[in-house]
């Protein structure tokens, strides 16, 4: 029953600065991008954890995405030119979600942007694009002729996701973390240095993505946070289900090349300034797309009994095939299912009433709003 | 996957971490469902970790193993099949889900099912307190005895996990 076990050379596996922190938790390791990363800890289950985070504290490892600085006189005209953000208009130590655009529209990659000061920012992308993101910056840069220079951060990167989170992080720092709202960011002193904290992530939680540029420190700062007894590590399968549950894509899942941010339902990623001046790639399809509401949206599905996978067939009254999921799982958090897939926009109604086939039998499953759980940011 | 490196990365990972040897109680539950059907029944299992209890009158109480269920982790959802229904074997007689993952528990042998669990649709949670009791799947009027050659024993499923679990 089950399917074939799913074994890698882990020994081949490239290692994040907390992989002997995920073994001494007994983490069950997995290949995740070319990495090891731990899916579950010992003595844990996949709800467990998952609730751990909506009520406590979780501390992910997410130092196998990739960090990158940019700066130079062109730095801002260069991410403004491969994405469509208003970098020009955010302030200082802020941040935006943000997507890298091919010359069609499309997502290259999704990616959180911080500006640090004019012409200078921080960027993180997905560890399952790094090789193709890596070439896509060289070639723009090449094809665009700008004066960037590109560094890539090393260490670890750490999320801390719940509502205690904040409670947690503080008891460590002098610095007061009321300073710091949701999508801002600062240098904080931690063991002894000063490291990158942004207030945000991946869950729907209050929670902060801390950046320890030194492998041992990142090491240090993980075992200093699962001393308080608020929090625990969690892996990878939690990291799915509680994304999937605040309406955040996952590319390769969600997002691809082929999906522009208009179908995405990411529209709100581009910047007023930026709808006039139309100078990031794939402007004129993607403003043609915003004007005429035609192409098929992201849309939210809840249903119940068998949960819904990525692929399966999302059907209309007729039982014909309308989209598919991207992406779908049985939501701890509401104890029904919940799920993503593309649907056009007369059927992408809040209350349409569609099916969804799994093993040969269509289900009943209803448009729904995302996110699915309601988000609990920290706002000053 | 070169098999000599994965070897070598498994023994070095257990040495970092030394794990007490994993033992899983392949068993069916005394005083169960299964087991108060009639006395001493034949227990066989699949290389997909189902269970099969055999009794007297060929009737036979299918589930998957502990070891299954484990790996499993959370049952979130089962589903089984309407009564009456003909089977061959290796053919899906239901599904078990967790959060993450499906799977189809398929039937070990050929038979008729005449009986599904329908307390487990509604406590999905049984087939990790007890998988090889009061979570069996289905019951199956079985047709062809001889199939159950196939399958093996306990002490073949024990070494079967053994050989597959590191």
């Amino acid at each position: 029953m089950l399917g074939k076990r799913f074994y890698s050379d882990i020994a081949a596996l490239r290692k994040t600065p907390l992989f002997d922190f995920h073994l001494a938790h007994e983490g069950k390791m997995v290949d995740y991008a070319g990495f090891a990363m731990p899916v579950l800890y010992k003595a844990q289950s996949h709800i467990a954890s998952h609730n751990w985070v909506r009520e406590k504290a979780g501390l992910f490892d997410v130092s196998h995405m990739v960090q990158h600085k940019f700066l130079g006189p062109d730095a801002t005209k260069f991410l403004e030119t491969i994405t469509p953000s208003d970098l020009k208009g955010l302030k200082p130590f802020t941040s935006t979600l943000s997507v890298l655009l091919n010359s069609n529209g499309g997502i290259v990659d999704d990616t959180i942007i911080c500006k640090h000061a004019e012409n200078e920012y921080y960027v993180v992308t997905n560890a399952g694009c790094r090789d193709k993101d890596l070439a896509f910056f060289r070639e723009q840069a090449s094809r665009l002729g700008v004066n960037v220079r590109h560094d890539l951060i090393g260490g670890g990167l750490l999320a801390l996701q719940g509502p205690e989170a904040a409670n947690v992080l503080q008891k460590l720092t002098n610095f007061d973390l009321k300073e710091i709202g949701f999508g801002e960011s600062a240098f904080v002193d931690l063991l002894g240095g000063k490291y990158h904290v942004a207030r945000g992530g991946y869950t729907g939680e209050d929670g902060f993505e801390v950046s320890v540029t030194d492998d041992a420190k990142s090491l240090e700062f993980a075992n200093a946070l699962v001393e308080n007894e608020a929090v625990q590590p969690i892996g990878l399968a939690a990291r799915d289900s509680l994304r999937l549950e605040a309406g955040m894509c996952l590319y390769g899942n969600e997002l691809t090349e082929e999906i522009t941010p208009i179908a995405a339902r990411l529209a709100w990623v581009i910047g007023k300034p930026r709808r006039a001046d139309k100078e990031f790639n794939g402007a004129e399809e993607i403003l043609k797309q915003l004007a005429e509401k035609s192409t098929p949206l992201r849309t939210g599905l809840v249903s119940t009994g068998p949960a819904p996978r990525t692929g399966a067939k999302i059907l209309d009254k007729d039982g014909s095939q309308v989209g598919t999921v991207t992406s779908g799982s049985l939501s701890p958090t509401l104890g029904k299912n919940v799920a993503m897939g593309y649907l056009p926009r007369k059927l992408a109604k809040n209350g349409t009433e569609l099916s969804i086939e799994i093993r040969g039998k269509p289900r009943p499953a209803v448009v729904s709003a995302m996110p699915f759980v309601t988000p609990n940011y920290y706002r000053k | 996957m070169l098999r000599t490196a994965f070897a070598r990365s498994s023994l070095a990972m257990r040495s970092r971490v030394p794990m007490a040897f994993r033992f899983y109680s392949n068993n069916l539950t005394p005083d169960s469902p299964v087991t108060s059907y009639g006395a001493d029944p034949t227990v066989r299992y699949t290389e997909n970790h189902e269970w099969i209890a055999v009794h007297k009158d060929n009737v036979a109480f299918v589930g998957i193993t502990k070891y299954a269920a484990d790996a499993l982790g959370d049952t979130t959802f089962v589903e089984v099949v309407e009564t009456p229904t003909e089977t061959e074997a290796q053919e899906s007689i239901g599904s078990v889900e967790s959060v993450k993952s499906a799977s189809d528990l398929y039937s070990p042998v050929t038979g008729t099912v005449i009986e599904a669990n329908e307390e487990l649709v509604n406590s999905p949670g049984l087939v990790n307190e007890d998988p090889m009791g009061k979570a069996w799947f289905a019951k199956i009027q079985i047709s062809n005895p001889a199939e159950l050659d196939q399958l093996m024993d306990s002490d073949k499923y024990e070494a079967f996990l053994k050989e597959n679990d590191h």
